[in-house]
Formats: C-alpha cells, sequence, structure tokens
C-alpha cells in the first residue's frame, strides 16, 4: 500500500500548481485588497490588479490559505491571461481557457473551474483593460501636475481616453461581437455592467468632475452613450487604423458639449420667458387696477 | 417495524461513528455494512459478493430503481465536466460502462463541431486541399482523448466489455481491474477521475481519495457522482418509503436478489452528507471543492481540483 502522507494544515501542503508569491513579482494580496474594496480610486493601485479588487474565497477554505503561496484567484488570473493569446483562434470559449491552461503546464480540466460560455475569460479581459486604462490616465495626471504637459480640455481628454481605451480591443476585434453578446447574457448583465461603470467613472474623476448634484448621473449617462456607440461602430469599421471610428467619436463629443451648452441657453431661454411672462401679467394686473381706479 | 428498527440503528451508528477521521480509520473492527457492522475484510468481501450478484441485471435494475432518471444524472455528470478531445479519463468503479461510453460519444461530437468550424474558414480551398484536411492524423474521430475504466469487480468489468462490443465502441477505450484504495498507475497521469455511484461501496475513502489526488495531473479534476442528503423533510420521507418499501421489492421480483438491493438503500442512508463529503474531498488535497444538488439532495455531484 502506498502509504502518503497529507499534512493536516492545508496551508502548509506543498500544493503541485499554486507557486510561492515571492517567485512573482506582485505585491501581497490581501492588506492591498481590502483597501481597493472601499477605495474606488486609490492614488497608486497596482497595474495587475482587476479594478474590482481579488474577491474573498468562498470554498470554505479562506482563513488557512498561507499567505506564501499564491491563491486559487490568483492562479485562475494567470490561466484567463494565458489564455487570451487562444482567443483569436478560438474565441471566447472554454477551449481558449483549456489552451492557456496547457501552456501553463496544467491539464485541461482546469478550465472547467471557469464558467464554460467564457464570460469568466471576457470579464477578465475587460477588467485588465479598464486597470490599464486607469493605469494610463494616473500617468498622464502626474505629467499634468509635475507640469510637463499641458492640461487637456475637457472634450479632448474624454476623446482620447476613449480612444485609447477601444484601441485595447484591437487584437481581439475579429471575435469582440462574439464577447459582446456572452455579456449580454442576463447572467453576465449584473458584473459587466458594474464593470463598464467603473471604468466611465473612472475616466470623468480623472477629467476632473467633482460635481456632487445631477450632472454626476447626467455626464456619465451620456458618456457611456458615446462609448458604447463608438464600440459598435468600431466593430463595423473597416477603414485604415480605424480612422472613421476617431472622426464619429469625436462627432460624439462635439455634440456632447453642445448639448451641455444647449442645455443651459435653454435653461437661461426658459428663465427668460417666464420672467417675460411675469412682466406681462404684472402689467397687465397693473393695467386693470388702474383701469379699476378711474 | 423492521424498517423502523433499521433506522434506529442507523441513528445509533452515526452517533458512534461522529468524527470523521475515525470513520475511514478503523483498523479491523467495526465498519458499516448497510445498517450491520462488520469488519474491513468482511465488508470488502460482502461488497465484491454484491456487486458479482448484481452485474448481468445492474443496468435493468437501475433504471427501473430510478425510472431512467439515472441516465440524465451520468448525462449531466459528462456535461459538467465538459471535455475538450485530447482529455485522458479515469473512469473509477466505472463497472458496465456508462460514463465511459458517454464521455465518447461527447468528445466525438465537440470533435465533429470543430472540424466543421475550421472547414468553414477554409472556404475557397481546393478539392485537392479539403481532401488533405480529411486526412490529417491529427483531426482523428476522437483527437486523442482516451477513457480507462477500472473497475475492483471482475464480472461488473465482463459485463461493462460486453456492452462495448454490442454498442460498436472501441477506440479510445481499455477496461482495467483495480481497486480505487490503491490505483495501478504512475502518478500525474490522468485530466479527469470519475467516479459515479462507486464511491460510497469503497471502504477507506479517505485513501481512495488520496489515490485520486495522485493519479490527475496537476490541473486535474475529480467529479464525484453519488446518492446524498435530501434536507427537504417531506421529499426525504417520501424518498425514504420508496427506498425501503419498493427497492428490495423491484430487487426480489427483477434480479431475484432482495439482500443486495436492501444492502444498497442502507449504504445509501449511511453515506456522509454533502458538507461531510466535501470536507474529505479537501482534506485530501483538493482546491475549489464544490458540490451541486441534483433532484433536491436525492444525488450529490461534488467536483475538486488538484492546484
Amino acid at each position: 500500500v502506498r502509504c502518503q502522507r497529507y499534512p493536516p494544515l492545508r496551508a502548509l501542503q506543498a500544493s503541485a500548481v499554486l507557486r510561492r508569491v515571492s517567485d512573482e513579482h506582485k505585491k501581497e494580496p490581501f492588506t492591498s485588497s481590502s483597501q481597493q474594496q472601499f477605495d474606488p480610486h486609490p492614488a497608486g493601485h497596482q497595474p495587475e490588479q482587476e479594478p474590482q479588487g481579488p474577491h474573498p474565497s468562498y470554498t470554505g477554505q479562506g482563513g488557512q490559505e498561507s499567505e506564501d503561496y499564491e491563491s486559487e484567484e490568483q492562479l485562475q488570473r494567470r490561466i484567463l491571461t494565458a489564455a487570451l493569446e487562444f482567443v483569436p483562434e478560438h474565441g471566447w470559449t472554454a477551449e481558449a481557457i483549456a489552451e492557456g491552461a496547457k501552456t501553463l503546464g496544467l491539464s485541461v480540466a482546469a478550465a472547467g473551474m471557469f464558467h464554460s460560455d467564457g464570460s469568466d475569460l471576457i470579464l477578465h479581459f475587460v477588467s485588465e483593460c479598464n486597470a490599464k486604462l486607469s493605469e494610463l490616465l494616473e500617468k498622464e495626471q502626474k505629467l499634468v501636475q509635475l507640469g510637463e504637459a499641458e492640461k487637456k480640455p475637457t472634450d479632448e481628454f474624454l476623446r482620447d481616453a476613449v480612444e485609447a481605451r477601444l484601441r485595447m480591443l484591437i487584437p481581439y476585434i475579429e471575435k469582440w461581437p462574439q464577447a459582446l453578446s456572452i455579456l449580454l447574457l442576463p447572467r453576465n448583465i449584473p458584473s459587466s455592467l458594474s464593470l463598464l461603470t467603473s471604468m466611465i467613472d473612472d475616466i470623468w474623476h480623472y477629467a476632473g468632475d467633482q460635481s456632487t448634484d445631477f450632472n454626476w448621473y447626467t455626464r456619465r449617462a451620456v458618456l457611456t452613450g458615446i462609448y458604447n456607440t463608438t464600440e459598435l461602430v468600431m466593430l463595423q469599421d473597416s477603414s485604415p487604423d480605424f480612422e472613421d471610428t476617431w472622426r464619429f467619436l469625436e462627432n460624439r463629443v462635439a455634440d456632447a458639449m453642445n448639448m451641455s451648452n444647449t442645455a443651459s441657453q435653454v435653461q437661461s431661454t426658459g428663465e427668460a420667458v417666464v420672467q417675460g411672462l411675469m412682466g406681462a401679467a404684472v402689467t397687465v394686473s397693473n393695467a386693470e387696477t388702474s383701469r379699476a381706479l378711474r | 417495524a423492521a424498517v423502523r428498527l433499521c433506522r434506529g440503528r442507523a441513528l445509533l451508528s452515526r452517533v458512534r461513528g461522529a468524527p470523521r477521521l475515525l470513520r475511514g480509520l478503523a483498523a479491523g473492527p467495526e465498519m458499516h455494512f448497510g445498517f450491520q457492522s462488520v469488519t474491513e475484510e468482511e465488508r470488502r468481501e460482502k461488497i465484491y459478493q454484491v456487486f458479482e450478484n448484481v452485474a448481468k441485471k445492474y443496468d435493468v435494475m437501475n433504471d427501473s430503481m430510478t425510472l431512467g432518471i439515472h441516465r440524465v444524472w451520468k448525462d449531466i455528470l459528462v456535461h459538467k465536466m465538459n471535455p475538450s478531445p485530447g482529455t485522458l479519463l479515469l473512469d473509477v468503479a466505472g463497472g458496465t460502462g456508462d460514463i465511459a461510453f458517454r464521455f465518447i460519444n461527447y468528445v466525438r461530437s465537440v470533435r465533429e463541431r470543430q472540424l466543421q468550424r475550421k472547414l468553414k474558414h477554409h472556404q475557397n480551398l481546393s478539392w485537392q486541399e479539403i481532401f488533405e484536411n480529411y486526412q490529417e492524423d491529427k483531426f482523428s474521430t476522437l483527437g486523442d482523448s482516451q477513457v480507462v475504466v477500472c473497475d475492483i469487480n471482475r464480472e461488473m468489468l465482463k459485463v461493462g466489455k460486453q456492452k462495448a462490443q454490442h454498442l460498436g465502441y472501441s477506440e479510445g477505450l481499455s477496461w482495467v481491474l483495480g481497486n480505487a484504495e490503491e490505483l495501478p498507475f504512475d502518478d500525474d497521469k490522468f485530466d479527469v477521475y470519475t467516479i459515479a455511484f462507486g464511491i460510497r461501496n469503497v471502504t477507506r475513502i479517505d485513501l481512495a481519495l488520496q489515490e485520486a489526488y495522485r493519479v490527475l495531473k496537476p490541473g486535474g479534476r475529480f467529479l464525484c457522482l453519488e446518492f446524498s442528503h435530501v434536507s427537504n423533510p417531506l421529499l426525504s420521507r417520501l424518498y425514504d418509503l420508496y427506498s425501503f418499501q419498493v427497492i428490495p421489492v423491484l430487487g426480489e421480483v427483477i434480479a431475484g436478489d432482495w439482500k443486495s438491493y436492501q444492502y444498497l438503500v442502507e449504504s445509501i442512508r449511511q453515506f456522509p452528507p454533502q458538507e461531510e463529503l466535501k470536507a474529505m474531498i479537501e482534506d485530501a488535497g483538493f482546491f475549489k471543492v464544490d458540490y451541486e444538488n441534483l433532484n433536491f439532495g436525492i444525488v450529490a455531484i461534488h467536483s475538486g481540483f488538484k492546484l
């Protein structure tokens, strides 16, 4: 009988795959993750972490996870990152994840850890892109603060941010329609929506938006609309380097700026009209009174 | 009255055998065989005899006891596995080959879909190129997937081989005589390890789980389909009624063997419930252990990964 000793504490168990965190260049995930959960705009959050932060482990082994070995979530993220290079060939599917697992030396059965529709892969990719975008905007902000760059006007800032984010889709643009359709499945809508809103929020934050009134909602709704429509245009754009898409984006942002001007114009016109009516009413009532007195 | 007595004894034995570790570490003495208490050796022998007796009528009895629903359970197991071509499966206690055949069917259809997709991309190929595509060795119908069926019982394997021949399964299938507590395979060999309705009959479950961990590749998956605990009280009473009143009778009528089916029903009651089995699987070293109840807990699929 083969005698194998399995030490009782899982933390000490020599895991077959989970490797020591010290081997990687990442910082301790546990301390920074708790910060990320409560602080939506951390000053210098790690580029590799998703904006949502690593989720707590729900498999019931939480308390025993050793801080020396990477967690299952980190391993899952490694697998998904490795799987991305197989997406152009296999699409956003469990097959791509299986190929990714193979490159890491794992069995293809490891793809069973993820949902079979490929949504985990897409959500991972989206959150990685959002993280990259935040990093980019952070760097730009630093340059402006140091005085090495000019602060861009809002419309240019928004345009550049959306373009930078959409450019990250270019390597996967063939299979992106499939990804969008999977993200729209009812099961995935909560997660995909929250990733979208946090990205838009990020962009506005770095654009310098500090509104605390209803404007906060209008601005985000408008930018979400711009982003989504531009994304759809990009999917069927065949011009060199997607020029048509960027022109479309420029026009939409300009429209949005005009709309806000128009909105304030409408408001002041409305006020003027109301004042005019009030004035007319006062004049009429004065005229009536004076006629009555005569 | 006999049923009530049996249930009383079951409660007692459950209280006695409470610590999970002790249950598996019985050095010779007190093990359960249904509601009886026997030694380890006796238990192994008795179980061997049970399956020797039922082997020929195994499939028929499965259909009549579960009204055919066991087929759906096994389908769900293979769908959950979602094997891709090139997967190496070890089906332990796989006797009559139900899981193995389903695995082969699934992989074949995935392979066909892959081939279709590949051909769709090549819209403008000449006939020569299309011909060459079909000839490619790496486009075999199974894509290098293989399943090894391992069972401790010679009779069950015999029935399985006959079924395979009858149904026309030959490629990618092998039959091995072996004990789940001591598998005759090297370390790190298999992608997936399944045990469907078999782990209940293993005398030392912890050893079987350790062996499963050993033979799986890193990243490999452990899947266990087994009768489990029904928590809904109304359903539980109906289920008990059906189990103890109907099934042994069916056993006598169809297979001429009341006692084996009495053992079956009792062994289901003795088997650890979902959470306990999950803890045992975690103890063996598996990560991301989870279970899915089918039919309110009559059956449960446990899954774990060797990470």
